[in-house]
């Protein structure tokens, strides 16, 4: 069986298992076939673990596999690992360069804004990597948001952006997930992920200072994540409370079939109405 | 085969909606290879006689569970037969006539009465069961199962109800197991369990009855409280401004405005 096979299935059989213990069948699967680990752990975005910048006032920051580093991992404020590394390991760390994490420090403060904004509360980390020596004006990240009180509800948004530079234009591919996780006192709960692609192509002026492109690059990073989360907010509330209640109904309903077969006889007339 | 190997089957399997227990065989199957097909086909019985899982029976369904199970095989007292399970794809085989269990005429009562309740309030591929329990006189174990699977769409539906019945004490003991599966771009799973017991029930079905159109109605009610409460608190459609975030240069505004609502001073 060759290990591409083996990937699409346990990713196939991520999405089938409770995802509400996507972690634990994550470990499952890697004990299974360990020659897994690797990809599943990049490919696989579980909710966001929360760690605190001793060196920026014990601020929280978020953590996933991006900002990781053996198992430390750095936080967006002060730039450092927690737990701290040895000099040693510090010499093989990942730090984006200097010009980049200018850009980082910026996008940092602008999108902490937009949680304060929509979330009220809750935690936000960015991430910035470079991604080829030769062409350092183009860039990898990814945005993070966590909201919740973690025993009944919580919301963890994690997006994964490549932008691409060519002359005066931009290319962001952004992947985005959001992870949302309900709970009603233990008589119900509605947990799980959803995950969306977006393309989309912006101008940064090719004139004009590093601060002006930088503030360019936020912009353009900010308004199509903030378009994303929009939509995907819509999406997760119909899936969440419309679309698994209706999915319920079909398999039993007593108080609204009356209704349910109204609906249907009325869409039937629509449509014999449109075929006319 | 270690017993490691098979307590993480058991537990993949175990954990897997069931209308998805074929596909889940098969990635198994892909990623620890064709010789764990007897460990795998192990859990896979377990779960269909933990989880009441119907199977057809010469185009009839027959839900397996440990009332009706003898040595590897099961029966219907329903039917008088007794026949051989393929778990995988849910199918009898080798039926043969059986007189081992007979239903008594009250259970005969229940299950009439039973069949015309699901008739009328369960709109999913419905199966029902009232199997005696051995060496128990005076125990009737009832079961209801209502799937609606939907693959092609990306949806899985399953209802499931299992009590037992105390004809002597009057007690109605048991279960309600409801999980929905949302796979399209992702994965949501709802789920929601309530355990039943009514001390003083003169008819079982009549008190299920009762007591699973109220489990409907307050799961419709807590779907509501969830959306307004919960997750409302969790994110804002738009900023209290009801307006799109004005990114660029001037987005500190904010953090000044907010400050200044608040009283603090500006920051530097």
């Amino acid at each position: 069986m060759s290990s591409e096979q083996a990937f699409d299935a346990a990713l196939d059989l991520l999405r089938r298992l409770d995802p509400n213990r996507l972690e634990e069948h994550l470990q499952n699967l890697i004990q299974l076939e360990p020659s897994l680990a690797e990809d599943l752990l990049s490919s696989v975005d579980t909710p966001l673990q929360v760690k605190r910048d001793s060196k920026s006032s014990h601020r929280e920051y978020l953590c996933c596999d991006y900002n990781r580093d053996i198992d430390s991992h750095r936080s967006p404020w002060s730039n450092e690992y927690f737990p701290e590394l040895s000099a040693e390991d510090l010499k093989e760390s990942p730090f984006p360069s200097e010009s980049l994490r200018e850009l980082e420090v910026l996008a940092n403060d602008s999108f902490d804004i937009y949680r304060d904004l929509y979330y009220e509360g809750g935690i936000s980390s960015v991430y910035l990597w470079e991604l080829d020596e030769e062409n350092p004006q183009d860039y990898a990240g990814v945005v993070l948001f966590k909201k919740g009180d973690q025993s009944l509800s919580n919301w963890d948004s994690i997006h994964v952006v490549e932008a691409i530079h060519a002359g005066q234009d931009v290319t962001y591919r952004l992947t985005s997930t959001i992870i949302l996780y309900l709970d009603k006192a233990k008589q119900m709960t509605l947990s799980g992920n959803l995950t969306r692609q977006t393309e989309k192509k912006a101008i940064i002026p090719a004139e004009g200072s590093l601060e002006h492109r930088n503030v360019a690059e936020v912009t353009n990073l900010g308004t199509l994540v903030e378009d994303v989360e929009i939509q995907m907010r819509t999406m997760l509330e119909s899936v969440y409370f419309e679309k698994t209640r209706d999915i319920f109904h079909e398999t039993r309903n007593s108080t609204g079939s009356i209704e349910g077969q109204n609906k249907e006889a009325h869409q039937e007339i629509i449509k014999g109405i449109q075929g006319m | 085969m270690s017993s490691a190997f098979e307590s993480i089957v058991s537990r993949v399997i175990s954990d897997t909606p069931s209308g998805e227990i074929k596909e889940v065989y098969q990635d198994l199957i892909t990623i620890a290879g064709e010789n764990s097909q007897n460990v795998i086909l192990e859990a896979i019985e377990q779960y269909n006689i933990k989880n009441t899982i119907p199977v057809d029976v010469n185009g009839s369904n027959v839900i397996l569970s440990s009332y009706n199970k003898e040595g590897s095989k099961f029966f219907d007292p329903a039917q008088s037969i007794i026949f051989s399970v393929d778990h995988l794809n849910r199918k009898g085989l080798d039926i043969a006539p059986y007189q081992g269990s007979e239903l008594k005429e009250i259970q005969q009562g229940y299950l009439q009465e039973l069949n015309k309740y699901v008739e009328k309030n369960f709109t999913g591929q419905a199966s029902v069961a009232v199997y005696p329990i051995p060496q128990e006189e005076s125990k009737t174990a009832i079961v209801i199962v209502s799937t609606k699977y939907n693959p092609g769409n990306f949806w899985n539906g399953a209802w499931k109800s299992e009590y037992v019945y105390d004809s002597r004490l009057k007690q109605l003991k048991g279960f309600i197991d409801v999980q929905v599966h949302y796979y399209e771009d992702g994965n949501v799973s709802f789920k929601s369990r309530k355990d039943v017991e009514i001390a003083d029930s003169e008819s079982p079905i009549k008190s299920i009855q009762q007591v699973e159109t109220e489990f409907e109605s307050n799961l419709d009610v807590s779907f509501t409280e969830l959306n307004e409460r919960q997750f409302k608190q969790l994110r804002r459609r738009l900023p209290i401004t009801r307006s799109r975030v004005n990114w660029g240069k001037a987005i500190g505004n904010y953090r000044l405005g907010r400050d200044a609502a608040q009283g603090k001073p500006p920051q530097a």
